[in-house]
């Protein structure tokens, strides 16, 4: 790699006060580094510091994203030949999706970099690096059907209401992502509402090449029966929701794959495991308590097996990547429980009491971004009763 | 014995730690006083360049507090003052003539010692010019010898690397420590001596007045850890605290009427040409304890701890306080894709390299590891507090000048052990902020 050292070596001039190209450093510096490493040293104690450092960090975070992506292309050619009633090979079903989705993928990053890089430039900042998983995660919730220019709508308006109005990374108090998803899901509910999903049916010519069906989450909303077997009726038994392997936005379907991304992220000390396993907690035991409450004339949705929440719609996606997010979560250990049992029992509650929203995770998370800083304000200000006083 | 537990902190796994072995060196050329390393706010200079001085002259002494003097670690003829930015005295240096004349301070013998009161004890102290080595908490400064203190803390300690043995300092004469406890409760109502509870040596040799046993990782051992652990009330927090090898000076000038210079070095680090112990005298030129020649360029010296301590120059010299001296690499390679890399060799206190997957001891050099960024608030800097600040939010609360607030947070309670900006992925320098803060909080009072 001596060539590539050297061409770097030989263009840094340019980019150093007095160079032609000075106010594009902060590019410069992040591109240099990502390749090479960062040579700087402390210049103070302590003078050693961990190997561990914000990008690898975020590094760690895309590639637990990418199972979910890769399983979503192929998913989405799968359900693209299944619903065009040709054979759905594997490479087929890759080559399909990955047509479909690639190009929202490159959109969202394309987007999400270029405001990312404008407000680098006008604050003279360095880049975030956090935009990189913001906009790996934006696509993989949207449904494969979404017109491109609304990829990048929503994740401009992620980027740039969810974050950067609040100074960037580090100040923001929503989680960018789903801020971009929730304004997409409210500005053009027909395409996003989610009581249908969304199918892009392969090589039709038609004007409307999608086809829709109920989501396991309007089935359930809907059934009169009991609800597993409406389910299983539909075709979304429980394995096949454990799976994903079914109409569904991008890359949020599959559980099984968050709960990999989940050990993965929780062995390497990344994500917090108290949100993911209070949030389950909090689903698991608010659709028990409403299997109590449950009297006759209760809707069928109320008796539902409560397993069955952790494993349709985007709660385990949400759970696993979008509450975790550690700038919108609350910072204490204590208040992190706090937020996941109230995300848990949110989304169940909003799934079957409000008519109105099918999916109640998205929501349930920026509710609790919105309480983070007060849960932590609550628990800071416990701890710091504790202490004895020194002045 | 009461025992107390820290769950926190960092063990590190580094490799250079020196061994066992015991040096004994020649006497240098010359020796300094580093005096801007010293806790006093303006030195007022009692020599020249030029002046002969005896071991045990004075040599300057704090402008604002005329009795905290510091006297010359050895006899000769002092040939340079050196200056540093700003007109500040940086150091004294002392050329050596070897003849050793020294100042005579009052001898106690023993019982004479038993009889004092508490004010002949102060005095003598004072005098003999070792003052400085009793230190406040929680600003570390030097304390009023007219106040009594809730308690003095001594600890036989030596988690942070690289410190020397204490087994191997308290060999040499195991009942000087036994005095100079003696000494420090004519000082206190109560004095608190501490050591590891895997430190079976000292237990064994020492048990006898080692009244408390910690037990946990760096920096369990420091004072203001102990403090915070065992305090019942606010009423402690202006505890003393005396490093052990600073007691040993104590107690030899009081039973000798003299003012000892012996030191023991721990010279560690893997650019470190010997990793061994050394016994030589206070303020020894850096270059008597490592061969400068033999070290790799691009190398750090640091004196007294590589979490706490600070860089020298080649030509620098040891200060009054410090006993360990690191050598460890500050020259980066490029290590292309480092960013993905498993890492079986990279030191982190994180999950997130391979290194973790080996009980082994790593090198660490002087690298920052990466940029600084904005505060994710990942909270790895609360999980390492030995204290229970949760630093981020501290370092807001400075950043917003909130003083009620961050002191509520515990800013005096901060041992400024730079575990959080150790681990923080963001490279944020909090232990520094703290620092800054707490001496501006000092400065008002
Ligand atoms: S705040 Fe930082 S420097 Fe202070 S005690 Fe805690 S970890 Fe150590
Ligand atoms: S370690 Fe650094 S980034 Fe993490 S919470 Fe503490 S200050 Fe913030």
């Amino acid at each position: 790699m001596n060539w590539l050292r050297k061409f770097f070596d030989n263009q840094r001039r340019h980019f150093q006060p007095g160079g032609k190209w000075e106010r594009w450093e902060f590019l410069f510096e992040p591109t240099e580094k990502f390749l090479f490493g960062w040579q700087q040293l402390t210049s103070g104690p302590p003078h050693v510091r961990d190997s561990l450092n914000v990008q690898r960090y975020m590094v760690f975070v895309i590639l637990a994203l990418l199972p979910c992506l890769f399983f979503g292309i192929y998913n989405v050619g799968y359900q693209g030949l299944l619903a065009a009633g040709r054979p759905a090979g594997l490479w087929p079903s890759i080559l399909l999706g990955a047509g479909k989705v690639l190009p929202l993928v490159v959109i969202s990053y394309a987007f999400g970099l270029g405001w990312e890089v404008l407000f680098s430039y006008v604050r003279r900042h360095p880049i975030s690096e956090g935009v990189f998983v913001t906009a790996m995660l934006f696509p993989l919730t949207l449904p494969p059907t979404t017109p491109w220019w609304q990829v990048a709508l929503g994740i401009s308006f992620g980027v740039v209401i969810g974050k950067e109005i609040f100074g960037g990374t580090g100040r923001n108090f929503l989680n960018p992502a789903l801020t971009g998803r929730a304004f997409l899901y409210f500005a053009y509910p027909v395409q996003m509402s989610g009581n249908a999903i969304w199918t892009a049916v392969a090589g039709s010519g038609r004007a409307v090449d999608a086809v829709s069906a109920a989501t396991p989450l309007a089935v359930a909303a809907s059934g009169t029966g009991p609800v597993e077997k409406a389910l299983a009726d539909a075709g979304y038994g429980f394995a096949k929701l454990f799976t994903g392997l079914y109409p569904a936005s991008i890359g949020a379907s599959s559980t099984l794959l968050c709960v990999a991304g989940a050990v993965f992220l929780v062995a390497l000390g990344i994500a917090s495991w108290r949100i993911i396993a209070g949030g389950a907690a909090g689903i698991l035991a608010t659709g028990w308590l409403l299997n109590l409450l449950a009297g006759p004339s209760a809707p069928a949705f109320w008796k539902l097996n409560p397993v069955f929440h952790l494993v349709m719609g985007g709660a385990a996606f949400g759970l696993v990547f979008m509450a975790t997010d550690p700038v919108s979560a609350p910072d204490t250990h204590a208040a992190r429980w706090i937020y996941g049992l109230l995300i848990g029992a949110l989304t169940v509650m909003i799934r079957v009491l409000n008519p109105a929203f099918p999916e109640g995770i998205m929501l349930a998370i920026l509710f609790g971004n919105v309480f983070a800083p007060l849960l932590d304000y609550m628990v800071v200000a416990l701890r710091l009763k504790k202490r004895i006083p020194n002045v | 014995m009461q025992k107390i537990h820290s769950k926190r902190g960092i063990d590190f796994r580094i490799r250079g730690w020196p061994g066992e072995r015991l040096i004994e060196l020649d006497d240098p050329d010359r020796v300094a006083v580093p005096v801007d390393k010293l806790p006093v706010a303006k030195a007022g200079l009692l020599v020249k360049p030029g002046d002969r001085v005896r071991l045990g002259s004075v040599l300057f002494a704090d402008k604002k507090r005329p009795w905290l003097k510091f006297l010359s670690p050895g006899a000769g003829r002092v040939s340079q003052i050196n200056y540093g930015p700003r007109r500040v005295i940086k150091e004294l240096v002392i050329d050596l003539d070897g003849d050793e004349k020294y100042v005579d301070f009052e001898r106690f013998s023993l019982a004479g010692l038993r009889a004092a009161g508490r004010r002949e004890i102060v005095d003598a102290i004072v005098a003999g010019g070792l003052w400085w080595a009793l230190r406040r908490l929680p600003f570390r400064d030097v304390p009023d010898p007219d106040v009594v203190p809730p308690q003095i803390l001594v600890g036989l300690a030596a988690k942070e690397p690289f410190s020397p043995l204490v087994e191997l300092v308290l060999r040499d004469d195991p009942d000087l420590l036994r005095t100079g406890i003696e000494i420090l409760e004519k000082l206190a109502p109560k004095v608190i001596v501490y050591t590891h509870a895997d430190n079976h040596e000292v237990l064994r040799t020492a048990g006898d007045v080692v009244n408390l046993v910690v037990d946990g990782r760096y920096p369990a051992d420091d004072p203001a850890t102990v403090l915070y652990r065992t305090k019942q009330s606010a009423s402690e927090n202006r505890s003393w605290y005396i490093d052990y090898q600073d007691l040993l000076l104590v107690a030899g000038l009081l039973t000798t009427g003299r003012l000892p210079t012996r030191r023991i070095f721990a010279v560690g680090g893997t650019r470190a040409p010997s990793r061994v112990h050394f016994r030589s005298r206070l303020g020894v030129p850096v270059s008597h304890l490592v061969d400068i020649r033999a070290i790799e360029a691009g190398s750090r010296l640091i004196a007294g701890g590589i979490l706490r301590g600070y860089s020298l120059e080649p030509d620098g010299f040891m200060g009054i306080f410090e006993t360990g001296l690191a050598v460890l690499p500050a020259n980066r390679e490029a290590e292309f894709l480092a960013l993905f890399r498993p890492g079986f060799n990279r030191p982190t206190n994180s999950r997130a390299f391979a290194s973790r997957l080996r009980r082994r001891e790593l090198e660490y050099d002087c690298g920052r590891q990466g940029p600084e960024r904005a505060c994710i608030s990942c909270m790895y800097c609360a999980d390492v507090c030995p204290v229970d600040i949760l630093p981020q939010m501290l370092y807001k609360a400075i950043l917003a000048q909130e003083v009620e607030e961050y002191l509520a947070h515990g800013l005096l309670d901060c041992v400024r052990c730079g575990l959080c900006s150790y681990v923080c992925p963001s490279k944020i320098e909090l232990t520094e902020n703290f620092e800054k803060a707490k001496m501006e909080y000092a400065r008002q009072q």
